[in-house]
């Protein structure tokens, strides 16, 4: 304790420590306010959205009250499914600003392959993407913690002073472990401070639990690149060394890693060519409507209940009935492309602990609310809801049916359910335990370096 | 004596060991990562020679109907793929793949790949040029941070002037031989990958090879500037360690804040406008006229009025041909002057946006050089622009060929006209006249000059340092 409490003194008379750390809370607070409006934007640019389709909804239940409606007319006025604002979007923009956060469901439309769309957005920017918090801690808080604790142990023995530590019989592991720590303290505490603050933008209500465990990634995340100093410190021969070390560790972790699991992942599990798909879709829905009347008459066989009473079919009851035949032959090329994108996320998650930063990005993205995680539960929602829209609206049209007082209740209506909260605090808690397991992997390699050569060769 | 220090600092790099391990370490995750990228490349150009021709069969098949019904049912056309986005991915992740032509609407570019990926996309990926802009410099920096303070350190920086070695010839000689031992590793990967380009079977693009040449130039421009800077610093810093961190947080500032920071700033500052905006202003365009005057029913009652006129008849029943293609002609024509205005306005936007962000190479020269890059490439937004506009031209062209059928054939007399196979086969394949080199050295031009600038400034800052250090030295 006394080693901690004398090297805060230290760092506090450290003049490059201040400008370090002052720079660090500069780009915290930057990538704070950047993310927060990224977050702002795409939530207003669904309330427009939203409102009118309330809008609408709210009108159909009231007609409906009293008086009888056609179905035809109702189904074709295109329902929003918008998938409402992230939990934590100040923590990470993740996918959020390249994902659709809504689709515009329209039951003769089900099959269409209509890009469901996003914001409008310069395609450089989102290569280069956000400076948002999740940037500075997976990208910039290591580089800081580094810069902070990298010369530790080499700095000392070049200017002598390790030797006349250890004459005080401290032990060497437990020497580097303390100092190392404190020398990462203020950074690590601007780095909570801001995580914690994510919470505070916009609505705090259910974002305090996240935020928690978004601060132990944090943690844990810059225990290990403090713990990787450690290590670099116990094996460096000089500050020169250390540095090009830690560097090449930087670059390993946050870069190479990343990047190159990225290639490879889309290496082995191929998404299915969108391209074909959209051509495939028009071949099927062609060929279905060529064979129109044969293509209605199996319809009928299959859903005899659908039939209607007079044998006279009429334009949409036909164009659902291809609809349904084009959906039929869409479905395993579809099936394709979520097994392939599941494929991908499954090697992502087995091979994250590779690279903390892979596991501390994906936690904070799925705290945050935008990652995969909760962009695939929307897909797989808009996908089940436009079954719902469909199961509710064709037999009635099939069967000339009015909509009536009785089928308010079941009027179909997106509303996105959240995962539940075991699935994503699982998931975080395993990220967590990941990135500790691996810092103490280093911790165990420092100290065992340092007590094997303690005094022997450190001083020497 | 420049050529005898440079023999002997070649030697040292190659002896070594954290450079050979850095330089392997480096050569196996670019052969790697640009082999992944060779065959993702070489899968998409199927893959979309592929759905082009089924698409094509689609249009063809699609049975005998009203043209203007054809037009309706629109045709897809598919961007092709650069052969250089196997080296410089640029920004085609995240633009659509797939534009849909049809009647009376000029659509977006839709299913952008990087919507179907996971969230690790954002990590960017490992491609050639990613190599060459943010791990080979630091390969540089690892290799020349002590050239000069090493010397220095270890007291040999002394003895060596003192023989009477001039210090200019000192630091030239190392930066030759430096900058030979990074050849030795760079020259040969290029000359490879230029080989198998001009000999695989699937790429078409005739000026390759002349893209690749500007390429290697360019990035030997950028690499020799970190090299200068490199050495600059070692010959500046009181220490080997000092050199290092100087060059570390350079790097970082450079390569991994400056992007992300200098796009966030210049959208601050010249914000996008939103898609509902764009789509709201644009509907009333094109309802109202672009003047906001005349809406949209009364300029096509005067342009009757006027067709009536100059044909000398009373009614449009009374006219020659099917009045009502006409019509669309003249409304597609009104609606393309909206679209010119309002696409055009947005993709200004965005490439004033890259402009912007480019001068921000005169901080950070790692900007200006992905700017180059990618336009050499084919994959930056020069090119996605100049395909969304081949395929406007394209739909206005088929849509017109369609009406023109409906205004001769679809005759009053004739109400159940329909057009066949004979009609859809005139119109041709939508094909893309790639952007020629010209053009794209002209959109690159600001910064191939920043590039060029930091490479003068560099040396001759290189030059003055050199100068300087006999008085200090001695």
């Amino acid at each position: 304790m006394k080693i901690f409490g004398y090297e805060l003194r230290l760092l506090w008379r450290d003049r490059a420590a201040w400008i370090l750390t002052a720079l660090f809370a500069a780009v915290s607070i930057y990538g704070l306010t950047n993310g927060a409006g990224l977050a702002e934007s795409l939530s207003n640019a669904t309330v427009q959205i939203e409102d009118s389709g309330r809008k609408f909804d709210a009108q159909v239940r009231e007609l409906l009250a009293r008086q009888n409606l056609d179905p035809r007319q109702v189904a074709r006025q295109p329902l929003p499914a918008v998938l409402p604002r992230a939990p934590l979007p100040a923590l990470a923009a993740g996918q959020a600003d390249l994902a659709p956060n809504f689709e515009m469901i329209s039951l003769f439309r089900l099959e269409q392959q209509t890009d469901a769309r996003s914001e409008l957005e310069n395609p450089s920017r989102l290569l280069s993407g956000r400076f948002d918090l999740a940037f500075v801690l997976i990208w910039l808080f290591p580089l800081f913690l580094l810069a902070l604790a990298y010369d530790l142990l080499a700095g000392d023995r070049e200017s002598g002073t390790l030797r006349m530590v250890l004459a005080r019989g401290v032990a060497p592991w437990r020497w580097l472990l303390v100092r190392t720590l404190a020398r990462g303290m203020p950074v690590l505490a601007i780095a909570l401070a801001a995580t914690a603050a994510t919470a505070f933008v916009g609505d705090p209500s259910g974002a305090l639990g996240r935020m928690g465990l978004a601060c132990g990634v944090v943690a844990a995340y810059g225990i290990f690149w403090l713990a990787l100093a450690a290590l670099v410190n116990g094996f460096a021969k000089s500050a020169a060394s250390a540095a090009t070390a830690v560097g090449a560790a930087w670059v390993v972790i946050v870069l190479v890693i990343p990047t190159w699991l990225n290639l490879l992942v889309e290496g082995l599990h191929p998404i299915p060519s969108r391209a074909e798909l959209v051509a495939s879709a028009r071949e099927a829905s062609g060929a279905a409507e060529r064979r129109g009347g044969e293509v209605v008459d199996s319809f009928y066989k299959d859903h005899p209940e659908w039939a209607p009473a007079t044998k006279q079919v009429d334009f949409m009851a036909r164009a659902l009935a291809v609809q349904e035949e084009v959906g039929r032959a869409l479905d395993p090329v579809r099936e394709r492309f979520d097994t392939e994108l599941s494929n991908q996320q499954r090697i992502v998650e087995r091979w994250k602990y590779v690279s903390p930063a892979i596991a501390a990005f994906e936690a904070l993205t799925d705290i945050a609310g935008t990652g995969y995680w909760r962009q695939r539960a929307f897909k797989d929602q808009v996908a089940t809801f436009k079954d719902t829209v469909h199961a509710f609206y064709s037999p009635r049209i099939h069967q000339k049916r009015v909509l009536s007082k009785a089928d308010i209740s079941t009027l179909p209506r997106f509303e996105f359910a959240e995962e539940n909260a075991a699935g994503w605090r699982m998931r975080t808690v395993w990220a967590v335990l990941g990135i500790l397991g691996l810092a103490a992997i280093a911790i165990t390699l420092a100290a065992r370096r340092l007590s094997a050569r303690a005094l022997a060769t450190l001083t020497s | 004596m420049i050529f005898a220090i440079a023999r002997k600092e070649f030697v040292d790099a190659w002896r070594d060991g954290r450079f050979r391990l850095g330089a392997f370490v480096m050569v196996i995750l670019l052969a790697t990562s640009t082999l992944l990228a060779w065959r993702q490349t070489e899968r998409t150009t199927h893959e979309r020679a592929a759905a082009t021709a089924l698409e094509r069969e689609n249009w063809l098949g699609q049975g005998q109907k009203n043209s203007h019904s054809a037009g309706h049912y629109g045709v897809n056309v598919f961007k092709p793929v650069a052969p250089l986005s196997l080296f410089d991915r640029g920004i085609e992740p995240f633009v659509g793949t797939t534009l849909f032509l049809e009647a009376h609407r000029q659509n977006q570019a839709a299913f952008a790949p990087a919507q179907d990926a996971t969230a690790m996309r954002r990590f960017g990926e490992l491609t050639g040029a990613v190599g060459l802009q943010l791990l080979a410099p630091l390969l540089i920096i690892l290799l020349a941070f002590g050239s000069v303070a090493g010397e220095r350190e270890r007291g040999t920086l002394r003895q060596v002037l003192s023989l009477g070695v001039s210090p200019r010839a000192l630091v030239f000689g190392k930066t030759i031989g430096l900058g030979a031992a990074l050849a030795c590793l760079f020259v040969p990967a290029f000359l490879l990958l230029f080989g198998a380009l001009s000999s695989a079977e699937w790429v078409s693009t005739a000026d390759v090879g002349a893209r690749l040449g500007w390429l290697a130039l360019v990035y030997g421009v950028y690499l020799s500037t970190v090299l200068f800077v490199s050495i600059l610093v070692s010959t500046l810093a009181p220490s080997g360690k000092s050199a290092l961190a100087i060059l570390l947080a350079m790097w970082a500032a450079g390569s991994v804040i400056a992007p992300r920071l200098a796009s966030d700033v210049v959208h601050a500052s010249m914000p996008l406008i939103a898609l509902a905006d764009f789509e709201n202003e644009m509907n009333e365009d094109l309802q109202k006229g672009l003047d906001g005057h005349d809406p949209r029913s009364k300029r096509m009652e005067e342009f009757t009025q006027r067709v009536l006129r100059e044909n000398g008849k009373a009614r449009v029943e009374d006219l020659p041909f099917n009045f009502r293609g006409l019509a669309m002609l003249e409304s597609e024509r009104l609606a393309g002057e909206v679209f010119d205005h309002h696409f055009g306005r947005l993709w200004d936007r965005i490439d004033a946006q890259d402009r912007a962000v480019t001068f921000g190479g005169a901080l950070a020269p790692m900007i200006a050089l992905r700017t180059v890059s990618m336009g050499l490439a084919g994959t930056d937004f020069g090119r996605h622009r100049h395909f969304a506009v081949a395929a406007e031209n394209h739909r206005r062209e088929f849509v017109r060929v369609l009406n023109e059928d409906v205004m001769k054939n679809a005759s009053p007399e004739n109400q159940a006209y329909a057009a066949g196979r004979e009609l859809w086969e005139q119109l041709p394949v939508f094909a893309l006249d790639d952007v020629g080199l010209e053009r794209v050295l002209e959109r690159a031009r600001l910064a191939i000059w920043i590039l060029i600038g930091w490479f003068i400034a560099s040396g001759m800052a290189l030059f003055w340092a050199a100068n300087r250090m006999k008085a200090s030295a001695a």
